[in-house]
């Protein structure tokens, strides 16, 4: 099969995939979209590619360049769909809890008024997430009323637009850890848990990483959540609550996976490669 | 491999003769990171990686 590796920026992921399809005897296209033009009126020569998958580092060259592939008849993994759902941490709440998947209790609000009686609701702490971004980037925990409003204030003065939208979203009690579970086309082949002394686990900021068990329950969420996604392949966090015992956090349509092949052992790329290959051909 | 020049401090680094353009390095000698470009001609430089931006993640 001829395969491209559409990416701006060659990572330790971005690397181990290139090896992998090379290892298994496929043609590799490594794309630096970041460096390339796409035409929209014309071809950009992509037609003899079974599939790319898409690694950008940037989500909206992420999107822009699987919107150019898909529209012009090649094979993304993962799809726009998935990609732009999956970034939109609103959307992906309300899909996962449209379809009974365990989530933290979420409302969204347009005005500080609304928060404010969100957090009625909720009960301090809580949490306050962009609906876009990534490794705990600009994630807030406020503390009471006050820190609340601060938080919120902050937001409004921020010049992107989505600020404005302010995702609240209960603050879980979780032990200090939470949980990274890969989801490749209806297969779980490797969870870690993230270990921090801060609320915020991920790996970006400091997080450890540790084998993590997969027991029958956890598999079946992490496998119902990538089919609800419409994955492909996806990195999906969860938070172990005192009571419920697993919620859904978040789902990653690009996901990260060097610190889980260095702990776990599993070769992801390859496993990642072999099961789209396997699912492309259905 | 190939050795470059560091574009921040002027030292040198090696690469990889099959590093791809794109690919991230970290220079050692003065923890700078770096981004291997590769010209139409095939020939070799490195430049000071892009910041990370507010769309960056997985």
């Amino acid at each position: 099969m001829k395969v491209g590796v559409a990416y701006d920026v060659i990572r330790w992921e971005e690397r181990a995939i290139i090896e992998a399809i090379k290892k298994l005897g496929h043609d590799v296209r490594p794309i630096q979209v970041n460096k390339k033009i796409f035409w929209l009126t014309g071809v950009n020569g992509f037609s003899e590619l079974d599939f790319v998958i898409q690694r950008c580092v940037s989500f909206y060259r992420a999107l822009a360049s699987t919107a150019i592939f898909e529209e012009q008849g090649t094979t993304v993994v993962n799809s726009f769909n998935v990609i732009r759902d999956c970034e939109d941490k609103l959307y992906t709440t309300l899909k996962l809890a449209r379809n009974s998947i365990p989530v933290p209790r979420t409302a969204v609000s347009f005005s500080r008024e609304g928060c404010v009686n969100v957090a009625e609701e909720l009960g301090y702490p809580l949490v306050v997430k962009p609906i876009y971004g990534s490794w705990g980037r600009m994630v807030s925990r406020a503390l009471d009323k006050d820190s609340l409003l601060e938080i919120i204030e902050f937001r409004e003065y921020m010049q992107s637009p989505y600020f404005k939208v302010h995702y609240l979203q209960e603050y879980v009690d979780k032990p200090n850890r939470d949980i990274r579970a890969f989801y490749f086309w209806g297969e779980v082949p490797a969870a870690i848990y993230r270990v921090s002394s801060s609320w915020k686990t991920n790996t970006a900021l400091g997080g450890v990483a540790v084998e993590a068990e997969l027991d029958d329950e956890l598999s079946e969420i992490v496998k119902k959540s990538g089919e609800v996604m419409g994955g492909g392949v996806l990195g999906i966090d969860i938070l172990e609550s005192r009571n419920e015992r697993y919620l859904v956090s978040e789902v990653n349509a690009i996901p990260e996976f060097r610190n889980t092949v260095r702990v776990t052992g599993k070769d992801l790329a390859k496993i990642m490669i072999e099961t789209t290959i396997n699912n492309i051909k259905k | 491999m190939k050795k470059l020049e560091c574009p921040v401090c002027g030292g040198h680094l090696e690469v990889p003769d099959d590093a791809v353009s794109g690919e991230l390095f970290e220079h050692d000698e003065c923890g700078a990171q770096l981004e291997l470009e590769v010209d139409e001609n095939g020939d070799y430089k490195l430049k000071e990686a892009e910041e990370i931006s507010e769309d960056w993640g997985e």
